[in-house]
């Protein structure tokens, strides 16, 4: 049996024709803690070849992306649009990562927010923030200001260790009022790139209006007009071979340009398990986010929770859109501050009847990007830190106390 | 990759792999817990006195040294690149490398022939060939001499300084070799993995060991052998000078199988080939790990032995009565002390009670102190007749064993001139284990069962019959 027949002969693989079909036995959702489906590859498959080769050779070869693509769009020379790409990576503003799909990978993807008392000093709360921000195993984490100082996510796949690794040692701190668990149900954007929960024909889109941009270049200095189209045309949608530029990801790594294409499709578009994205390193540039995080009243069914998702998620100024399961908390949407109209927003989600509460905070501070490092101040850029709990018990090595 | 034969300008650089004055370590990381971090860890830690430049295109500095984004980025000359990075990222580094004019470069990284990427790993060989920069790995542990306080790669232990050149294609062995030299005194000259030996090949080590003024012994162990020609010719042209003694493994069935999972090693042909090819090369083939570490610590510090008349004095007649058998299983039985030389059994008796047996082994019985030792063994080594001494020690009560060891360290400086080896055996407790790391210090193979130090007589025996055909 050759490789690819037995790929196909797994039952309910991802991205084959038997794909989730067990459930005309169960009656459970597949998604959810601890689910290992079958047809995921680990992050040094093969598959992952032309992500694993651009995310190590960007930094002094920007050509691994294709840049005939971005000169179209743009209508800059491709010269121009390197130079570009490696000054906005030597400065620290752009970073090029995958967001992987990491319940179908087997995690849970819990996220919590933490409300420090009132009246606690800043010292402490710089404390918690270096904790998060050294934590290996912590995957993201926001530091904010508002109705909740933090707001911070990982996956993992056992429950305990959440607890013991990041709830117990927080929840013991005598400064901390709260910490409320927002497990994901469905990721459907971030940073303003759609994700496979997104539905419809959403999936990849990337949102940064003209109005957006025009804001964000008059905002600040760092970048100009022609960077922020470059970005916008890197991360927009197009099938995945055009994406990359397979030849120069040939010439760095010796491998063969239709077996990288075919690997990277099947994961990108076939699967939809990995999205890759240049990541727009948005508090180097001086701009907050503001957070919403919405509860919905508790007689709501599920069903009408997901339209109102979709519902947000059409907003294109909504750059990040999460929706929880088994949470005080129902959907996260971020804004950012300085150039979207804030209140507008606020008053569209005000609009439905379904919201019992608002909560609001302003994202300042944001520490890794899917387990990139982005302390540029502590020596770290793009530092890959491990945060992964596989074969591990936090409890019992007691290792992640704050 | 095959080569037909030792390539000159492989052999030439090899050196910068053992003791370079400026390292490259491509994929060097911030983080402690990463390969790239801890290569450079080690590489302090052991003392390292060339320079040290990491390559990290997301870091500015590493370890406190400034990094470069490429190796073409760094401005003065590179003896050795050691790559810690992916698979896929290995050609764009070996131009660099070629474009920097790099002496050598190693490649620690997996991800090659071992999991079906032969092509790639072909055909970044050939690049570099093509090229003229060797390349050591890929797939390899590491590499490192003691004489240059240089320990490169993913090893915790640097061996006491000795004469064992140590290549190996399996990591693990290398460690279990190089993690007990610190409490054995197994000293090795430098020791290299292969890993899946995409380029430099068994040969281009045997022959650097050949020119290495600090290796007196070529220890080799072999999962797969793809250029037997260049091998043969490798060591024939060293074993006039220094022998070789090589462990081949992979020859049963599963063996077979493991050897390809682990360093994409073709195990070859019958087991019985190999007994050519090494018949043919004038190696001595080991065949357990044990053997191959006694008699390269015997070759490693002690002559040839170059006739079949070996003396073994003793206190304990079972030691004896081990060692006698098991050289003659082994095809060199002990001779009469009357069939050596006229007169040393009577010379001997003198150091003797009278309930000691002067055959041979002679048996110079429990009560013997360091006295009796020195005197009989005196007169065996001063004996023309005598090729070789194995010497054991088993304590009793009334032994002074540290001072035996110190009759044996004398008498060998005294009469190191004669070219005699000598062989001690001290099997017991604690204070024999010492001696025993003491001998060793001093040079003088030392082991701790009668059947181990027999293992190194029959290669000192059978490498002067090397060297006989050799003349």
């Amino acid at each position: 049996m050759d490789k690819k027949e037995k790929t196909e002969g797994l039952p309910y693989d991802i991205g084959g024709s038997d794909r989730q079909k067990w459930m005309n036995k169960y009656f459970f959702a597949p998604r959810g803690m601890g689910f290992l489906e079958p047809g995921i590859v680990p992050l040094d498959h093969p598959a992952m070849s032309a992500y694993n080769i651009t995310k190590s050779a960007y930094q002094i070869r920007p050509d691994v992306f294709n840049l005939d693509f971005v000169a179209k769009e743009t209508g800059l020379k491709k010269e121009e649009i390197a130079t570009r790409i490696s000054r906005l990576y030597d400065e620290h503003l752009i970073l090029f990562i995958i967001n992987p799909a990491t319940q179908v990978y087997g995690w849970g993807l819990y996220y919590w927010i933490v409300k420090l008392k009132e009246g606690t000093p800043e010292s402490v709360k710089a404390e918690f923030s270096e904790w998060y921000q050294n934590k290996d195993e912590i995957c993201t984490g926001f530091e904010t200001k508002g109705d909740f100082d933090f707001f911070n996510g990982n996956h993992m796949r056992v429950i305990d260790n959440l607890y013991s690794g990041v709830i117990n040692p927080l929840g013991t701190r005598p400064e901390v009022e709260y910490v409320h668990l927002t497990p994901i149900r469905r990721d459907v954007r971030e940073d303003r790139i759609n994700m496979w929960d997104a539905g419809e024909d959403g999936y990849r889109e990337y949102l940064f209006t003209d109005d957006e941009i025009n804001r964000l270049v008059k905002f600040q200095s760092k970048v100009d007009l022609k960077d922020l189209k470059i970005v916008r045309a890197l991360n927009k949608k197009r099938p995945i071979e055009d994406y990359f530029n397979f030849k120069a990801l040939a010439e760095v790594s010796g491998l063969e340009i239709e077996d990288m294409k075919a690997g990277i499709r099947s994961l990108v578009e076939e699967k939809k398990i990995v999205v890759p994205l240049v990541f727009l390193n948005w508090p180097k540039l001086g701009l907050t986010q503001r957070m919403f995080l919405i509860r919905l009243f508790q007689i709501i069914p599920c069903y009408r929770k997901a339209e109102i998702v979709d519902e947000f998620t059409k907003v294109p100024e909504f750059n990040q859109v999460m929706e929880f399961s088994d949470s005080f908390y129902d959907i996260a949407l971020w804004a950012c501050n300085e150039t979207t109209d804030i209140d507008k927003l606020r008053k569209k989600i005000e609009d439905y009847g379904e919201v019992e509460e608002i909560k609001e905070s302003d994202v300042t501070r944001q520490y890794r990007r899917w387990v990139c490092r982005l302390d540029d101040n502590h020596g770290f850029w793009e530092e890959c830190v491990f945060t992964d709990d596989f074969l591990q018990d936090f409890a019992k090595e007691k290792r992640c106390q704050l | 990759m095959k080569i037909d034969a030792v390539r000159p300008y492989v052999v030439e650089n090899l050196r910068y792999a053992l003791n370079p004055r400026t390292i490259a370590v491509v994929g060097a990381s911030r983080a402690s817990n990463k390969v790239g971090y801890q290569v450079i860890q080690g590489l302090k830690d052991w003392n390292y006195k060339g320079k040290i430049i990491p390559v990290n295109p997301r870091a500015d500095s590493v370890h406190n040294l400034k990094a470069y984004k490429t190796v073409k980025d760094i401005p003065e000359d590179v003896d050795l690149a050691f790559v810690a990075l992916p698979a896929h990222l290995i050609k764009m580094v070996l131009e660099h490398c070629v474009e920097k004019k790099v002496k050598l470069v190693v490649i620690a990284s997996s991800g090659f022939k071992e999991i079906g990427r032969g092509d790639l790993q072909d055909k970044l060989t050939t690049y570099c060939r093509n090229n003229k920069l060797p390349l050591i790995g890929p797939n390899l542990l590491g590499m490192g001499s003691p004489y240059s306080n240089f320990n490169c790669g993913f090893i915790p232990y640097l061996p006491v300084p000795g004469p064992v050149a140590m290549i190996s294609q399996s990591g693990a062995n290398l460690l279990a070799a190089l993690g007990t030299s610190q409490t054995t005194g197994y000293g090795m000259s430098f020791f290299v993995g292969l890993g899946n030996k995409a380029d430099a090949d068994f040969a281009e080590f045997v022959a650097y060991a050949g020119k290495d003024e600090n290796s007196r012994c070529v220890a080799v162990y072999i999962e797969g052998m793809d250029c037997e020609e260049a091998f043969i010719s490798a060591c024939k042209s060293v074993v006039p000078n220094k022998p070789v003694v090589t462990i081949k493994v992979g020859g049963s069935e599963i063996g077979k199988r493991a050897a390809f999972a682990h360093t994409a090693s073709d195990a070859g042909p019958s087991d019985k080939h190999y007994d050519e090819i090494f018949h043919k090369a004038g190696a001595i083939r080991a065949t357990t790990w044990q053997e191959f570490l006694d008699m390269t610590l015997a070759l490693g510090h002690m002559p040839p032995l170059e006739g079949d008349n070996v003396v073994m004095i003793t206190n304990g007649g079972g030691a004896g009565l081990l060692a006698s058998d098991e050289l003659e299983r082994r095809g060199y039985p002990l001779h009469t002390l009357k069939e050596i030389s006229e007169g040393l059994s009577q010379r001997i008796q003198a150091y003797m009670p009278m309930f000691g047996s002067p055959l041979n082994p002679v048996d110079i019985a429990g009560t013997a102190c360091e006295l009796h030792y020195e005197g009989a063994l005196i007169q065996s080594i001063r004996d023309s007749d005598v090729d070789g001494i194995i010497v054991s020690v088993c304590p009793t009560s009334i032994t002074n064993v540290p001072a035996i060891a110190d009759v044996i360290i004398n008498l060998h400086k005294t009469y190191s001139h004669l070219n005699k080896p000598i062989i001690a055996e001290f099997q017991g407790g604690e204070e024999c284990n010492e001696s025993i790391l003491r001998l060793r210090k001093e040079g003088i193979p030392a082991y701790p069962t009668p059947e181990r130090a027999v293992s190194a007589v029959v290669a000192l025996r059978k490498y002067a019959e090397i060297k006989k055909k050799c003349r």
